[in-house]
């Protein structure tokens, strides 16, 4: 068993507030992710619970146990840095016993857990090796052995795959999944790439500006974004946001009017707008298709075999959609658009989500 | 034009200027170290000048002596440029006045600072011997150099005073490069103030140490004004190593022969001692991992 609580954490640099009032409750065994662009304090969060950096107020429960005045050893975290932290005047097997070294272990035992976690990872034949011997994703795997050998409750993660090229990042990702699979371990994963966030974690923090926008599952925040921010940031292409005036309100949802002309009525709760009221309508680029609707200018046209994704204009903002890969269109041309409006999202003006009411149903 | 003969061009200017500054007067040295040379001229006396010197048991002394100062002060230099490094390092408020206010002794001109060790120790108004009657430490006034064995080490300290600074400069400069990270991995790992210095900055700054420890060893043995502004080597030869023998017999006494051949062995000893240290430093370098 190891929860994770964290209760009203707030941080302050003199008068910079990093965090603000951060509430958490991570389950035992579960791999959490804290995404966010660079500066909305998810590293600082991690540090907090890892015990390197104080929080300014609020408290830290592993297990239930307040551990928020406790120093990082006894909080029973391990953590892996983003620049994997090796010493690199030690051998492999010496960067994984360190910790054991510390704790004074007898060699025997520690030859027997250096050795399983080598195993673990695939490094029994670079043990003799110097980490400047090694590759970057064999460093990385060093510096998760490191990590496990002290049978920690909850593993902390500091983007660790941000110093590896994109192919490494996409093996080691499923490596990873596959450890927390087999050490059956809390994981807390930071980092500010959201195909990571989504592809690895049980469920997501989405962190803005030292607050949490939204914690919940990949596809929750998939097709329930709580606010603008969350719709940007998950989903690849970014979804596209459509300024947009109410027209109506109705028991079959919205009616709004997009910037361009377009309208159309989506099922979302109405409840707080009203007709005239500025909203903006967040539509994914895989959720159109070709058709009369949305007259949309193509700037840019990037065919990717299986889909074209095009960059362009509706109205003067920018549009982004993702067609068919032979999709008979050009750079420079005017194209028509349409869409389900029960795949829309609804924002009103300060950013939240109006629930939507025919979503489809979440997969597991 | 031929590359060759370019590549030749390119780097005359610097043999002819190594040339004129190192080896004419190192071949001069030599060929001087086989005469009798002084004001009144020079016959050639072949080995003469060197039998003499390793006849006389004066001259082990001094390079006993000599080696013996250097180790001393060399060794007191890098424990105190390491404790000061640690403490300059360190995450205390001000640290940027305290690491201004470590430079005068090399800052000011060495003359300065030696002669103010020299009132220091002096026994009728130094304010050490001073202190210590004041204090009813001692009975009568101490004259710190006027002893052999409290001048030798008085010298010490004075040299050690000079040479501290720079070695903590380099030190503090080479436990900056230290990433941050290696500290906090070992925090998390439960690692004390101790053993992260133990096992993370000593073998990460261990190659720094190394080079240091050649120069200023080098330097050290070679210090001469330091010594002689303090005691002129004295009294009776407390204070003499080979650089101030060398001096005396050549400078002062003008035989300029016998200095020569003073120089040709200190010149030998230090190719010795240096080509041990680099292949030392390059085991070092090995084993702890510097490009």
């Amino acid at each position: 068993m190891a929860t994770l609580d964290l209760s009203h954490i707030t941080k302050s640099f003199g008068t910079a507030q990093v965090l603000r009032d951060i509430d958490l409750a991570i389950k035992d065994k579960e791999f959490v992710v804290f995404v966010g662009p660079s500066g909305c304090g998810k590293s600082t969060l991690l540090r907090i619970v890892a015990g390197l950096e104080e929080a300014t107020s609020g408290k830290i429960f592993i297990d239930g146990r307040d551990v928020s005045r406790e120093p990082p050893v006894q909080r029973g975290i391990a953590m892996v840095f983003q620049s994997y932290a090796l010493y690199p005047h030690l051998t492999v097997y010496e960067n994984i016993a360190f910790p054991l070294r510390v704790q004074r272990l007898a060699e025997a035992e520690v030859r027997q857990k250096v050795t399983k976690a080598a195993d673990i990872l695939q490094l029994t034949d670079k043990l003799d090796l110097k980490p400047g011997q090694l590759s970057g994703g064999q460093r990385q795997r060093v510096a998760i052995g490191r990590s496990i050998v002290r049978n920690p409750k909850v593993f902390l993660f500091d983007e660790p795959l941000s110093n590896l090229d994109a192919a490494l990042r996409g093996d080691m990702r499923v490596e990873l999944s596959q450890l927390h699979g087999s050490l059956n371990a809390t994981m807390i994963y930071v980092t500010h790439d959201q195909v990571e966030a989504m592809t690895m974690a049980d469920r997501i923090v989405v962190l803005n500006a030292g607050k949490v926008e939204q914690f919940g599952t990949p596809m929750e925040l998939y097709h329930h974004p709580a606010t603008k921010f969350v719709a940007g940031f998950i989903g690849q292409p970014n979804m596209n946001l459509i300024p947009s005036t109410v027209k109506g309100t109705g028991s079959d949802g919205l009616t709004v009017e997009l910037s361009g002309g377009h309208v159309m009525t989506i099922p979302v709760e109405t409840k707080g707008v009203s007709a005239g009221a500025k909203v903006e309508v967040g539509i994914r680029p895989e959720n159109v298709e070709l058709g009369r609707g949305m007259d949309v200018k193509i700037n840019v046209l990037e065919r990717l075999g299986g889909v074209s994704i095009t960059y362009g204009t509706l109205a003067g903002t920018r549009f982004c959609a993702s067609l068919p890969g032979d999709a008979a269109i050009r750079e420079g041309e005017t194209i028509g658009l349409t869409m389900n409006p029960r795949d829309a999202h609804v924002f009103d003006a300060a950013g939240k989500v109006l629930r939507r009411t025919m979503a489809p149903a979440l997969v597991a | 034009m031929s590359e060759s003969l370019f590549a030749w061009l390119l780097i005359a200017p610097a043999i002819v200027f190594i040339g004129f500054i190192v080896a004419w007067p190192l071949v001069e040295t030599i060929r001087l170290s086989f005469t009798d040379a002084d004001l009144g001229g020079e016959n050639w006396i072949g080995w003469a000048n060197y039998a003499e010197l390793f006849s006389d048991p004066k001259f082990y002394d001094i390079v006993w002596r000599t080696f013996y100062w250097m180790f001393l002060s060399v060794i007191l230099k890098l424990v105190m440029g390491l404790i000061g490094a640690s403490l300059l390092n360190a995450a205390v408020p001000g640290k940027a006045l305290f690491r201004v206010l470590v430079m005068p002794p090399w800052v000011i001109p060495i003359a300065i600072g030696v002669i103010g060790w020299k009132w220091l120790y002096n026994g009728y108004f130094g304010l050490i011997s001073g202190v210590l009657q004041n204090l009813g430490l001692v009975e009568d006034r101490v004259a710190l150099l006027a002893t052999k064995t409290s001048a030798f080490y008085s010298a010490v300290v004075t040299d050690v005073w000079v040479g501290t600074p720079m070695v903590t400069l380099f030190f503090l400069a080479a436990m900056q490069g230290v990433s941050r990270d290696l500290y906090e991995a070992a925090w998390v790992d439960g690692a004390g103030r101790w053993y992260r210095f133990r096992r993370i900055t000593i073998p990460q700054i261990m190659p720094v140490i190394v080079s240091m420890a050649l120069l200023s060893a080098i330097w050290t043995f070679n210090s001469f004004e330091i010594i002689w502004i303090l005691t002129e080597g004295g009294p009776r030869g407390a204070t003499t190593t080979l650089i101030i023998d060398t001096y005396k017999v050549a400078i002062s006494s003008q035989r300029f022969g016998e200095g020569a051949a003073r120089a040709v062995v200190i010149v030998i000893l230090l190719a010795i001692f240096s080509l041990f240290y680099l292949f030392f430093l390059n085991k070092v370098n090995k084993r702890y991992g510097a490009k």
